[in-house]
């Protein structure tokens, strides 16, 4: 005869209310999948990217979604390790119908191209803005959702080249091969504008000795000292180091090291320090921005630039499958591609300040800031760049 | 009850599986893994391919240190020397994938001769360190020999093929991984029965003694190296076929940490430890997200809350294997056999 314990009972009863609270996912969700690293070196990204991705998801759910279908993110964690990834991707895609993907490197987004070209039904997009990716026809299938890091430093050079021609420059470069990976097309632009890079100093990743490095630059004497590659660390170093030199060179980073929240624990050291940024910042009040309003309403605290970059990489997936849909076409990647390149003078809310367009697998376009330590806040110092050709 | 096994030969009393309890259990696990590829969506079939190579790894690991005693911090760094041999022949020469596999092997284990001189002068911490040093030598030529290794933004494969087939999906690779696997496994197990496997045990047992015993240290020690990381590069070669990006930051310091640890929780100095640690390693980070799955119905991103959790559990689970289980993961299947052999006379 069978008989329970009452702590059989309770699992059973225990096991029996999580069944019955199973997620009312309909089967003709559009799942947007993600491996994003929410453990590891690159969490405080990965935090931010999920938010961003849920709010927009959540925005367009609340619209009654894309002709009545929901969408979804299901996502796993990565710990910003591609073999992690790549599980993540093939568990997503064995669970689900997923036709939209976010991915956490440019290691994975490498890896899964072959994989992406073999399938022909998803469209991908991610954390890594590096230049190799964007060549539409070796990565058919992805995109990313801001300028790539060449453009960034483009930008740079623009407003540089701009504000005072001819200028002296040193990089500063990581040694990854995100580091290293604007130095050869950043030489030949600041060529073509005039401009001088009179040293190069290749550090690795999170260098907390930096001393040498910022001899070089003292001898070198340059008038903008552009960062690529790394995140904070040995910036600040750098930075102070210098100015007890009284180097009067003006620091710059790109994406990855714009966030605010970062600087501003930093504190004074970091006034002054400019760099490239694709979106506007959470705190941004312009007229034209109701998507930043629509943020600030949904979560009254800072956001960081992680958060912006899922927010818009949802909204340009979202883009993409809506015009797919409105099109009659199938959901697979190459009608979604097409869809998503035939983006044009795209109103993004104001997350981006003029509207874009995606002729290729980047947006290239950006805004100079300046941080503000007072305010403990990014504050342009440019209008907004594009370096599309 | 199993009272005992008799042997009547020498041939009986070599062989690898001495019941025929084991044999029948070996045979259905053999066919388990024929047919598992049938049964296995795309999911477990990339898991199943990572374990195949990360078994092959750490099985060459356990050679070098779970037998012949030398701590290496190196295995990850053999790894890459074999992935990137396979790319460059495969991209440069175009040669068959099964020969790139080996020649990966091969070029890995004539580094590993060199990365092993210290190891006649050093052992321990202080060969571990010079394996760290090797590694860190190793990642500096893949970042600069820009010629074969195409620096920073690496080599990337093309699918390997059979017969004209492009082996692109991972069943197809499943089948070239796993016998490639069981081979070197079987090879690792047939090696300690010969006089190079027992001189390697003998070394790690005391090397002063086994020379005085008229083993030459030298010569074993090198061979061990060489035999360890041929199989580190075999698997490298593996990684690259299956993953078919190689940069240097492909094989990075920490997983040669993970070999290391796998090894340890599967059992040092057995070879059934080292399949048994490079399953757990693998296996149970992935299997900690179903965990995560259950829970999200009753907790919404549950993923966003509870992945650093799941970092934490696998660690703990590490640990609690160190301190209740220091024999390994073999241990557990071993003393399990010891009791169904007297079962059910004894609990």
């Amino acid at each position: 005869m069978l008989s329970f314990t009452r702590r059989t009972l309770l699992a059973l009863s225990a096991s029996a209310a999580i069944a019955t609270a199973l997620p009312a996912a309909a089967a003709d969700d559009i799942v947007i999948g993600g491996s994003i690293p929410l453990t590891g070196v690159f969490a405080f990204a990965g935090v931010g990217i999920e938010a961003g991705m849920q709010d927009y998801i959540k925005i367009v759910n609340e619209a009654g979604g894309l002709q009545g279908r929901k969408l979804r993110l299901a996502y796993e964690d990565t710990g910003y390790k591609v073999d992690a990834s790549v599980a993540a991707f093939n568990k997503l895609t064995s669970q689900n119908t997923i036709h939209l993907y976010y991915g956490d490197s440019t290691g994975f987004a490498k890896t899964i191209n072959g994989e992406l070209d073999r399938m022909g039904t998803t469209i991908m997009a991610g954390a890594s803005f590096a230049t190799e990716l964007n060549d539409p026809k070796a990565f058919q299938y992805q995109f990313m959702a801001g300028p790539d890091y060449s453009e960034m430093t483009g930008i740079l050079l623009e407003y540089i080249a701009k504000e005072k021609p001819g200028a002296r420059i040193v990089l500063v470069n990581s040694d990854t091969e995100f580091g290293r990976d604007p130095i050869a097309a950043t030489k030949a632009r600041a060529s073509e504008l005039g401009l001088e890079v009179v040293e190069e100093i290749i550090t690795p990743p999170t260098a907390v000795d930096v001393s040498t490095e910022v001899l070089k630059l003292r001898r070198a004497r340059p008038d903008y000292t552009i960062f690529h590659g790394y995140v904070l660390a040995p910036l600040p170093e750098f930075m102070t180091q210098a100015k007890q030199l009284g180097l009067e060179t003006k620091f710059m980073g790109t994406f990855w090291s714009m966030d605010a929240s970062i600087w501003s624990k930093v504190g004074e050291a970091a006034d002054g320090f400019m760099g490239v940024m694709p979106y506007r910042y959470y705190y941004d009040e312009a007229d034209n921005a109701p998507m930043l309003d629509r943020i600030r309403e949904m979560r009254p605290e800072y956001q960081s630039t992680p958060y912006m970059q899922g927010f818009l990489t949802a909204m340009l997936f979202t883009e993409a499958a809506k015009r797919t849909l409105e099109a009659g076409q199938e959901l697979n990647a190459p009608n979604l591609k097409a869809a998503l390149n035939s983006i044009e003078n795209f109103d993004t809310g104001g997350i981006i300040g003029v509207p874009i367009s995606i002729p290729g697998n980047s947006i290239p376009v950006g805004r100079i800031y300046r941080y503000d330590a007072s305010a403990q806040q990014m504050l342009p110092a440019s209008d907004w760049i594009s370096v599309q050709e | 009850m199993k009272i005992g096994t008799a042997k009547h030969s020498y041939q009986a009393d070599e062989a690898l599986l001495t019941t025929r309890p084991q044999r029948l259990w070996m045979g259905l696990f053999a066919l388990g893994l024929c047919i598992a590829p049938f049964m296995l969506d795309n999911y477990w079939l990339y898991l199943a391919c990572l374990v195949a190579i990360n078994v092959a790894s750490a099985t060459g690991l356990n050679i070098l240190t779970g037998y012949t005693g030398l701590v290496s911090l190196g295995q990850a760094a053999f790894m890459a020397v074999g992935a990137y041999t396979v790319g460059w022949m495969q991209l440069r020469l175009g040669t068959p994938f099964l020969l790139n596999i080996v020649a990966g092997g091969i070029v890995a284990a004539a580094v590993g001769l060199l990365v092993g001189l210290p190891s006649l002068r050093v052992k321990g911490l202080y060969l571990a360190i010079a394996t760290i040093a090797a590694s860190i030598i190793l990642h500096f030529v893949f970042v600069n020999w820009q010629s074969v290794t195409n620096g920073n933004s690496g080599l990337t494969l093309t699918p390997a093929t059979f017969l004209g087939t492009p082996l692109t999906d991972y069943k197809q690779l499943y089948f070239v991984f796993v016998p490639i696997t069981a081979l070197m496994v079987l090879g690792a197990a047939n090696l300690f029965r010969t006089r190079v496997g027992r001189a390697f045990i003998a070394i790690r047992d005391r090397d002063i003694s086994a020379e005085v015993l008229g083993i030459s240290l030298l010569r074993y020690k090198l061979t061990s190296f060489a035999i360890s990381s041929f199989y580190a590069g075999v698997a490298g070669g593996m990684w690259a076929y299956f993953f078919r990006v190689v940069t240097p930051e492909s094989f990075p310091f920490v997983y040669s940490i993970f070999f290391l640890a796998a090894i340890i929780v599967g059992g040092m100095g057995t070879i059934l430890g080292a399949i048994l640690g490079a399953v757990f390693m693998t296996l149970v980070p992935e299997l900690l997200r179903f965990g995560i799955d259950w829970l999200t119905p009753v907790l919404p991103n549950a993923a966003a809350m509870l992945s650093p959790v799941r970092t934490i559990v696998f660690g703990l689970l590490i640990v609690g294997f160190l301190i209740f289980e220091p024999k390994g993961l073999a241990e557990i299947v071993q003393r399990t056999r010891r009791y169904f052999h007297l079962w059910p006379f004894k609990k």
